[in-house]
């Protein structure tokens, strides 16, 4: 049986880590490179950083700290394909397939496309053309309101009508190689995963879920696994907040008899 | 005319956008600072002081043979509130640990002799070399225009090595500097004492190693075994003890003013007993003569504000004061050079001259500029 993979997700906005809620609140953690060195030390199973950046450019803002000066999305990425051996899925902001050529030329392994591929549907087969479609992970937003299930794009700022269950399927006969949903709702929030909306994805398709949004402690992780079939655990702030938050996270999970590496 | 750079500040505080803490500003021009703390007032503090005595049960020694929870202490209100808590309120028996700069003020030292005292507790007071410290005084203010870092680096280490030496796995922290003054993090992230947090905001991304590198390139002479207590222990030592670090503020609402006040009266805390040059705060930062004073002047060369700003949010989000009386304050105060920099210089021997010099060197760009005479000038938030 495959095991179940454990995925940090650093969401990048001008150059920085950022807590993000609902996808509305953003407060900043610090730079990306000093995580990195902690996730690469914990050997992760994978990770899936991606620039939420809205407007404006890169920025650290610390001019008295070791670690200087503006630093953009690509050189970001040489730096953690370098120093690391984790695999790495990049994405955000991503619209042709020239940015995911530059992406994947500097050490990403996949590239994870939301609204590019929303607005653009083609992207996907070049993608899975060119790369295989191991390399193409498609970002699916989904915000429950009332008892209803919407599906959002452009960072969760505008709604659309495809229903998100269609839509999985229309991605994954286009040749997407993995689905990554986020909830809007319980993004930030600590209220555990949404396993209903993630249940049903899941079975609608053949091709491998990644389910994010809302773990707020560690036993919402074991909840997911024991749930339902998701193929990966994803979640972003829960591993900046606690100390070795990662191994003690699969330490947990494997108590629970959950099949980790 | 030249202009400087405009900055952003806090529409509802008097925080800039361009600060040491990091923050970000919603699209009303409110600052993470002013959101963080609004959240104080709908938390549910008697269901969080459960789980703290939950939590703090877990680790509680049953037989006797060590302490419960390691307590880091400088002496002043918070370590009083936390040893308070811990010792008096939860019944547990804490080790203090203090790592000793070599810059308290007389009252910091009287507190801090008072603290062990009335709260009879064991407590371990570490020093390091004079001379070492004498030489981390210069290098990092010459790497990072911050004279105490080895202050910092010291007060967020040396705690979690006797936590490691001593296997003891729980620590207790006060506040979360970062969350409660620029709301780094929201009060459900429960956020606990991390590597990356010590190592990137609280020590600039600088570990003992860089300041044995840099040493020689600015003609310093440091070698590695002078700086054995700031050596943070392997994940795997953390590991084998499993330690952790909570604050006392995800579970105790940090109201610092009211703290001070109960801790004077309860257990004799004193408030500095003269004022300070850069904050109308008497009972904040007073252990270390130069916090409120050189340390803290540097971040307003380097950023353009200074404490005399961080109190003023803090008292205006909790409603002690209105903006314009705290604009007025910063006015007054953010900008004064302060006179503890004679014993600084004194100290570590050197000229006023070559400290403004280093000093300059670190002023921020997006802040700073030189008007046509030559004088450093910046955008303030009494000109918007």
């Amino acid at each position: 049986m495959l095991k179940t993979r454990l995925i940090p997700i650093l969401f990048l906005k001008n150059g920085l880590i950022v807590r993000s809620e609902t996808f509305s609140d953003f407060r900043e953690i610090g730079n990306p490179i000093n995580q990195l060195k902690r996730l690469s030390d914990w050997e992760i199973d994978e990770l899936i950083y991606v620039d939420i950046t809205r407007e404006g450019g890169y920025d650290l803002k610390r001019s008295d700290h070791k670690i200087k000066g503006k630093k953009e999305i690509i050189s970001i990425l040489k730096e953690i394909a370098k120093s690391t051996s984790m695999p790495l899925t990049f994405g955000g902001r991503i619209k042709s397939i020239e940015q995911v050529d530059a992406y994947m030329a500097n050490g990403a392994d996949k590239v994870i496309i939301n609204t590019g591929v929303y607005d653009s549907p083609e992207l996907i087969s070049n993608v899975s053309s060119k790369y295989g479609s191991q390399a193409i992970v498609v970002g699916i937003d989904i915000k429950k309101e009332g008892t209803l299930y919407n599906m959002y794009v452009k960072n969760g700022q505008k709604k659309v009508k495809d229903d998100p269950l269609n839509y999985a399927k229309k991605v994954e006969s286009l040749g997407a190689g993995e689905i990554f949903i986020n909830s809007i709702d319980r993004d930030g929030t600590g209220k555990g995963y949404d396993i209903n909306i993630i249940k049903k994805i899941i079975s609608s398709v053949n091709i491998p879920v990644i389910a994010a949004g809302g773990a707020g402690t560690f036993d919402d992780f074991i909840e997911l696994a024991e749930e339902t079939c998701v193929s990966a655990i994803a979640a972003g702030n829960i591993f900046n907040f606690t100390e070795h938050a990662y191994p003690r996270a699969k330490k947990e999970l494997k108590r629970a008899g959950i099949n980790v590496r | 005319m030249i202009k400087p750079p405009n900055i952003e500040y806090c529409k509802k505080c008097v925080y800039p956008a361009i600060a040491a803490t990091p923050l970000t500003f919603d699209k009303d021009g409110v600052c993470s600072g002013c959101r963080a703390s609004n959240q104080k007032d709908e938390i549910n503090w008697e269901d969080r002081k459960e789980k703290f005595l939950r939590l703090v049960e877990r680790y509680r020694n049953k037989d006797g043979s060590n302490y419960d929870c390691i307590i880091p202490v400088s002496g002043g209100k918070d370590s009083y509130f936390q040893i308070h808590i811990i010792k008096n309120i939860c019944g547990l028996n804490p080790l203090l640990v203090t790592y000793h700069g070599n810059n308290y003020t007389p009252t910091g030292m009287k507190n801090l002799l008072n603290m062990r005292e009335v709260f009879d507790c064991d407590h371990i007071f570490f020093t390091p070399s004079i001379e070492v410290l004498k030489t981390m005084n210069r290098l990092g203010q010459l790497m990072m225009g911050d004279m105490n870092w080895h202050g910092h680096a010291g007060i967020f280490t040396y705690p979690i090595r006797v936590a490691v030496k001593e296997k003891v796995p729980l620590m207790i922290w006060g506040e979360h500097g970062f969350m409660d003054l620029g709301g780094m993090h929201s009060y459900n992230d429960f956020v606990e004492f991390t590597y990356r947090y010590r190592h990137e905001h609280c020590l600039r991304g600088y570990e003992w190693y860089d300041f044995v590198k840099q040493a020689q390139h600015f003609g310093e002479k440091l070698e590695k075994k002078q700086l054995i207590q700031w050596m943070y222990p392997a994940d795997e030592e953390i590991e084998e003890v499993g330690v952790r670090g909570i604050y006392i503020s995800n579970y105790f609402k940090w109201e610092a003013n009211e703290h001070g006040k109960i801790m004077i009266e309860k257990y004799g805390f004193k408030e500095a007993e003269e004022p300070f040059e850069r904050t109308y705060r008497r009972m904040s930062n007073l252990d270390d003569m130069h916090e409120n004073g050189i340390h803290d002047y540097m971040k307003y060369i380097k950023f353009g504000y200074g404490r005399a700003t961080d109190h003023v949010c803090k008292d205006i989000r909790s409603g002690k004061m209105n903006r314009q009386e705290g604009i007025k304050i910063v006015k007054k105060m953010d900008n004064i050079k302060p006179k503890d920099l004679f014993r600084w210089l004194d100290y570590v021997g050197w000229s006023e001259k070559k400290f403004d010099q280093v000093a300059d060197s670190f002023r921020d760009p997006r802040v700073w500029i030189k008007d046509s005479s030559g004088k450093w000038t910046k955008c303030n938030i009494w000109d918007k």
